[in-house]
């Protein structure tokens, strides 16, 4: 059922990527860096902390899409037992564990000049550090669980009950009062961010997710090299 | 303008230093995650060559990923 | 596909997962007053049992024209549209707080209507735009 993603199918396919990657990453990021720092306009009342901005929130995004996706793929490894979900799962935790990281560092540079606090106990703030630590934990038990069998289930475990602060980490700002504002872009709504800074932040969302892909790809190269290195012996 | 952008009307700081701690750990991982591909390619590869010539035929006709990862990898071998 | 086995593994995750969120509902139900990182003057009006001796927060925006600052302390109007609060506070104050601005004090209630607050912090709106574009919008 889930043969398109059988690694030797895909292994060239990794291959070309990474390759196309790697020639396109810096030129954008040159792009999206000068965007960010010095063409995009300061805000009205932020000034030049809204660049902050730039790096804070794609950051957050990833953190959240890394997670729900790794929730997604436990779930079907659960029910169908696809090995390969799992190699996928452990290539997309450290991508998840670093932009969470950022997104908890660059918003609190961020919140010093503005609110006046590196950092508050709210709820937003409070459900972000809680997703960091689920992936600190999934990322010991991958590093620290030996056996093959019990390491799935404790990391499939993990990830589909820390999925249950994916909706708190989202609606935080909208069901309790937080320091934290609300939302700027939800789907269906006029995004509350003025084009001439929403362009910049795309960009640099995109120079991020080919970051990731990057990282990834490697990753995921790696596990594949590391089991098919097991199975030379055997053969 | 070149003290504009590195002031930022008091912000500086705050900014330059987020920018910098992003690219910092970004590299960082770049740089661990490619050492590692690194060195299990290079395991990898040591393996396949210790094999006998009629092994590694064998082998690299059995599973076609092997045959893929020593292909993308010929110059080293 | 969908084999007997299939079947079961997926019910007993939707059951588990259904009774950790259910759970966690009633944990959020009964910690929501300490959830809540700042009250609104509405809500401090409304609560019989305040304890003016325990540190709270209250948050909201400060009223236009009600700024005033002698040497020691600054004076201004926490309101959230309904109710107000007024608010006494000596010390450093954020770049971004000003009249009109969202603002959450850390302090004492000293009575109902009146707050000695220890820390301001300000709270900023989800917009982003820029100078320019604020000024034609006036």
């Amino acid at each position: 059922m889930f043969n398109f993603l059988l690694p030797s199918r895909i292994y060239l396919l990794i291959e070309k990527t990474l390759k196309f990657i790697n020639s396109v990453f810096f030129p954008i990021l040159l792009i999206g860096l000068t965007f960010a720092l010095v063409i995009s306009p300061p805000d009205y009342i932020q000034g030049d902390s809204v660049r902050i901005m730039y790096l804070h929130v794609p950051s957050a995004w990833i953190g959240l899409a890394c997670f729900a996706s790794m929730a997604f793929l436990s779930i079907l490894n659960f029910i169908f037992k696809t090995k390969n979900f799992f190699l996928i799962n452990k290539s997309l935790a450290p991508i998840g564990l670093l932009f969470t990281c950022l997104a908890i560092i660059t918003g609190s540079l961020w919140g010093k000049p503005t609110w006046g606090a590196f950092w508050v106990w709210d709820a937003r703030l409070t459900s972000m550090m809680v997703l960091m630590f689920f992936y600190f934990f999934l990322i010991l038990s991958f590093k620290f669980i030996k056996d093959q069998d019990k390491l799935v289930k404790v990391s499939s475990l993990i990830t589909i009950l820390g999925s249950i602060n994916l909706p708190i980490i989202k609606f935080s700002v909208d069901w309790w009062t937080t320091l934290h504002q609300p939302a700027s872009i939800s789907l269906g709504k006029s995004s509350k961010i003025d084009p001439s800074m929403l362009y910049p932040l795309i960009l640099m969302l995109l120079v991020f997710l080919l970051f990731s892909a990057l990282i990834f790809l490697m990753k995921y190269k790696t596990e594949i090299i590391r089991i098919k290195k097991k199975r030379i012996k055997s053969l | 303008m070149i003290s504009d952008l590195i002031f930022m009307n008091g912000y500086g700081i705050y900014v330059w230093l987020s920018f910098v701690i992003t690219l910092g750990m970004c590299s960082a991982i770049y740089v661990k995650t490619k050492k590692t591909l690194k060195k299990y390619e290079k395991e990898f590869l040591h393996e396949l060559r210790n094999l006998s010539e009629q092994e590694k035929r064998k082998v690299l006709q059995k599973s076609k990923i092997l045959n893929q990862i020593s292909t993308t990898n010929r110059e080293v071998i | 596909m969908l084999t007997k086995k299939v079947k079961k593994r997926i019910l007993f995750l939707v059951s588990i997962v259904f009774l950790t969120a259910v759970s966690i509902f009633f944990i959020f139900k009964v910690l929501n007053d300490n959830l809540l990182y700042f009250k609104t003057p509405s809500e401090i009006k409304k609560d019989e049992n305040l304890d003016f001796q325990r540190a709270i927060r209250i948050g909201g925006m400060v009223k236009q024209n009600s700024l005033s600052a002698t040497s020691k302390e600054i004076k201004f109007i926490i309101t959230d549209m309904k109710n107000e609060i007024i608010v006494s506070y000596s010390g450093a104050i954020p770049n971004l707080f000003a009249e009109g601005k969202g603002v959450v004090a850390e302090g004492k209630l000293k009575d109902r209507n009146y707050f000695i607050a220890e820390k301001i912090l300000a709270k900023h709106d989800e917009n982003y735009m820029p100078p320019e574009l604020k000024k034609n919008v006036k």
